[in-house]
């Protein structure tokens, strides 16, 4: 099971499992996104690689018109598996 | 536990829910849990993208001792492809030198102690071990 959406705020939203299954579900709401913002990791229990790649593909893309995501409440697991790919220095994470 | 799975994406849901039991039943810590479901994921869905000739199914296998789990996953009839063979990801660059996939092997090797490979009668084995604490 996964979720995404954006929030009020413009936050994105994601929970549960971010596998490679649901890359397409998460591309329809992150192409979407075209400034700064948010992505609260509250709720998410797991990501794979695929996950990693969707949310670096809008990073990029951001980060070329001088935009960037922030991502919040990640648990430890997925904290990990950030500073294996090197994704700590990529996004910044609080 | 042995049990075999299509070769396609949409397996992911009945593979974690097999991987989930298996966790149950051997009581397996959370952060191991995280580790295997993660280093199956990145296994099968390799054997997804580069295998797609080949329609047979895929073998997963699982097992614990007093030390470590044992995951081997298994395709039938293809061509060898060792992936402990397969180029670092330099995990250092810059963002915009930073490409889109590749990462899963190298995050594989990061979650797991062993990855070997196995190639014999045309049957492709992948082997992780991930060595239990206490």
């Amino acid at each position: 099971m996964f979720e995404i959406h954006r929030d009020e705020n413009g936050d994105i939203i994601l929970a549960g499992r971010f596998d490679a299954a649901q890359a397409e579900k998460a591309r329809a709401v992150l192409d979407e996104v075209n400034t700064s913002c948010t992505v609260n990791f509250q709720d998410l229990k797991y990501i794979s690689s695929a996950g990693l790649g969707e949310l670096l593909l809008v990073q990029k893309r951001l980060m070329d018109c001088g935009q960037t995501l922030r991502l919040v409440n990640m648990n430890s697991h997925i904290r990990d598996i950030f500073k294996y790919a090197g994704f700590h220095t990529i996004f910044k994470i609080d | 536990m042995r049990k075999k799975f299509k070769k396609k994406m949409a397996a992911l849901d009945e593979i974690f829910e097999f991987v989930g039991a298996f966790i149950e039943a051997e009581g397996i810590d959370e952060t191991t849990a995280f580790a295997v479901n993660f280093a199956i994921e990145e296994i099968f869905t390799n054997m997804v993208k580069y295998s797609q000739h080949n329609n047979q199914d895929v073998l997963l296998d699982l097992s614990r001792d007093d030390k470590r789990i044992v995951i081997s996953a298994t395709e039938y009839d293809v061509d060898e492809f060792d992936i402990t063979k397969v180029a670092e990801v330099d995990t250092n660059l810059e963002t915009p030198e930073r490409k889109i996939g590749g990462l899963g092997l190298h995050l594989t090797r990061q979650v797991m102690d062993e990855v070997s490979y196995r190639y014999q009668n045309r049957n492709s084995t992948v082997t992780l071990i991930k060595y239990l604490e206490n």
